[in-house]
């Protein structure tokens, strides 16, 4: 980042004695723009010595995807988009049969089920349920007075969002793929951390009178930002990072207007 | 398995590998577990039509009774009830079985209206509060052949439709709304008399009850009313009370009526095209849009242009029917489920389905069934979601909050809901669970 080039020096308008046109002693004082010497790159040294790095949501050690992290100004813009409260897109996997004490399969196994009976339309009957359930926590924190049209109105278009502090909220669970004993899910939320996450597998598996474990927990989206913008491990290099920066300044600048 | 002079350590992955596929499998549901049926009462409990009597009379000296159950409790029934009603204070719940008792009522029964119900400290006596499902003696010919296959409520009277043996009808006669000839200064209260109702030209099948009229659609589609008239509910053309189920004619005849609703005094049939015909009370603007009149005695046809119709629903001050489409449209007076701002209209507003839980993730749902209380409305989506709004009269909506609704809510029951019946202040519901 050094390496690159620099600012270009401050210019400064000096009055500099210059040789007069009369010729010879006539002293006349010229007006030219100089550099300022105290930017120079030898007196200044080099621009950055420091990178001040902030991260957005927080992914545990188990879980993989999408991280934000800010630099500089971005650490700002990172405050402010977490004031916005977004959803972030998980992809969950599960299995069933077993029951770990963290929930995930690395644990300490507590209990071993039957799952045969399990069906796709039980476990989509049960995602229902906790679409449901979740909706009405939606309403209920977002501290709107429900007697009032403008709630229905936001309510209509479903937009209500609890825009403070809350417990997780799921808004909105898929069934991507199911063959058992492995399921995929796909978990649109708001305010939750991945251990939250693999209860919710869990859960799913009690309610279906048996017992699942999270296999894998990866977030294809945190708010605008998508795996598509996301950087894979080879591409972490100052010119891609750069070309990202570029690419998503303007969908977190329309984000933020949209909302603020 | 290791002796003592091996050191202990923590487990190998080659020992938990071993230990996990020793651990033993517990089957709790097998292949062929069924989904069970459930019944889930909430609203005011004090009258006793919960069902529940510790609510009323708590069984410990310490605990206090409950007046009010504001989310879904569980009813424990014997029989699985295929069809419930709830009425002004009371409930009948029925099951379609062929043992000798079908029907169980609870609640009030000062007329009778759930029968006579012998009191255990006097003989002669019949109880006025009944706390608990009791069974409701009919009188039936071949009570182990005949299935009941409805039940319905009014404000103080009740009807039973059964397969083969008519209709039974109990309760208070003051209007004739029982269909038999109305007796000077009758005492309803301890009565046992349940009469039954046999000259159709055709099988019932559905039996309304309204405040105090009662309808009956027969299977050749079409429709017979007897009780009080003075809103015009009984369609018979005149505003006097009728006590012989008669048949109505106006804009309903030669049209095969495929349901008919009521619970006020305002009633609606739907056709099997999609036409509704509405008759009865209007005060509340629910005929207004074919007449300026406030009382309408002859079926009238409702030129609503939202499509076919497949079911109607009518409350005490407004009307909600659902479409082909799925879509529910309100109309009348009261919190209509459209926010705050809409108190009244007199034509047909849509719902916004996004409210029923439609959205991109899930767009096949779609309203299944609209139900109506006096003055709150129920709906029951194809995935098995309770939907409430209307006036939160003692918790009837099961919400939670004691505040009104006005627009629809998700009520959580544990299972999928089935059927709900609406009353004035509770709600019954039948779930299956998952």
């Amino acid at each position: 980042l050094n390496a690159a080039p620099g600012r270009a020096p401050r210019q400064q308008v000096r009055f500099l004695p210059a040789p007069g046109p009369g010729g010879g002693g006539a002293v006349e004082l010229v007006a030219a723009r100089v550099p300022v010497l105290a930017d120079h790159p030898l007196v200044r040294g080099p621009r950055f010595k420091k990178l001040k790095i902030g991260a957005g949501h927080r992914l545990d050690v188990k879980a993989s995807g999408v991280f934000v992290l800010g630099i500089g100004h971005g650490n700002k813009l990172l405050t402010d988009l977490y004031n916005c409260h977004l959803t972030r897109v998980y992809t969950v996997g599960g299995l069933f049969g077993k029951a770990t004490d963290d929930f995930s399969d690395t644990g300490n196994l507590v209990e071993k089920t039957t799952f045969d009976h399990i069906t796709r339309e039980k476990l989509e009957r049960i995602l229902a349920v906790i679409q449901g359930t979740n909706q009405k926590a939606l309403l209920l924190y977002s501290n709107i007075d429900m007697k009032t049209q403008e709630a229905y109105e936001l309510a209509v278009k479903g937009l209500i969002r609890p825009m403070g502090k809350s417990p997780p909220i799921i808004t909105a669970v898929r069934c991507l793929q199911f063959a058992l004993p492995e399921f995929q899910l796909e978990i649109h939320c708001l305010h939750e951390t991945q251990q939250y996450l693999r209860k919710m597998v869990h859960e799913i598996g009690l309610e279906l009178k048996s017992s699942a474990v999270c296999t894998q927990v990866r977030r294809t989206r945190d708010g605008v930002f998508t795996v598509h913008d996301a950087l894979p491990r080879t591409q972490w290099n100052l010119q891609s990072i750069r070309e990202a920066i570029r690419n998503c300044q303007l969908k977190v600048e329309t984000e933020l207007e949209r909302t603020l | 398995r290791r002796g003592l002079a091996v050191a202990a350590g923590p487990p190998s992955t080659r020992q938990l590998r071993e230990a996990e596929e020793a651990a033993p499998v517990f089957q709790y549901a097998g292949k062929a577990a069924k989904r069970k049926d459930r019944v889930f009462v909430w609203g005011f409990s004090f009258s006793g039509a919960l069902g529940v009597p510790s609510f009323v009379k708590p069984d410990a000296g310490w605990k206090k009774p409950r007046r009010i159950q504001p989310t879904p409790y569980r009813l424990e029934t014997e029989e699985k009830i295929s069809s419930a009603a709830c009425g002004y204070g009371f409930t009948l719940l029925a099951s379609n079985t062929r043992d000798i008792t079908k029907v169980w009522g609870m609640g009030l029964n000062k007329d009778s209206q759930l029968g006579f119900q012998r009191s255990r400290r006097d003989q002669t006596k019949g109880y006025e509060y009944v706390l608990e499902p009791s069974p409701i003696p009919l009188p039936l010919e071949k009570p182990q052949q005949t299935q009941v296959l409805q039940v319905s409520c009014g404000r103080a009277h009740s009807l039973v439709l059964t397969d083969s043996e008519g209709v039974f009808t109990m309760g208070n006669n003051s209007y004739g709304q029982c269909g038999r000839k109305v007796v000077e200064d009758e005492i309803y209260s301890g009565s046992h008399l349940i009469h039954q109702l046999k000259e159709f030209d055709s099988r019932v099948v559905q039996v309304v009850c309204g405040q105090d009229h009662s309808l009956f659609r027969t299977k050749k589609g079409t429709v017979y009313a007897c009780g009080w008239g003075a809103d015009g509910q009984t369609g018979l053309g005149h505003y006097n009370i009728t006590s012989v189920p008669t048949k109505l004619h106006g804009d309903i005849v030669g049209v095969n009526i495929i349901q008919v609703s009521s619970y006020g005094d305002c009633c609606l049939a739907v056709s099997d095209e999609g036409d509704v015909f509405g008759w009865g009370n209007s005060e509340y603007l629910q005929l207004a849009s074919v007449t300026e009149t406030t009382q309408v005695n002859v079926p009238r046809h409702l030129p609503f242009k939202i499509g076919k119709v497949k079911e109607a629903a009518c409350g005490g001050t407004g009307n909600a029917v659902l479409t082909e489409e799925g879509n529910v449209f309100v109309w009348g007076y009261g919190i209509l489920g459209k926010g705050p701002n809409l108190i009244e209209t007199a034509v047909p507003e849509m719902i916004p389905p996004s409210l029923f839980g439609w959205s991109d993730f899930s767009p096949d749902t779609r309203v299944a069934h609209v139900r109506c209380g006096l003055s709150q409305f129920a709906a029951l989506t194809n995935r098995g979601e309770l939907f409430v709004w209307g006036k939160n009269v003692r918790g009837c909506l099961g919400t939670g909050r004691m505040e009104d609704q006005y627009f629809p809510w998700r009520v959580t029951v544990p299972g999928e809901v089935v059927d709900v019946a609406c009353g004035v202040d509770h709600m019954v519901s039948m779930v299956r669970s998952f």
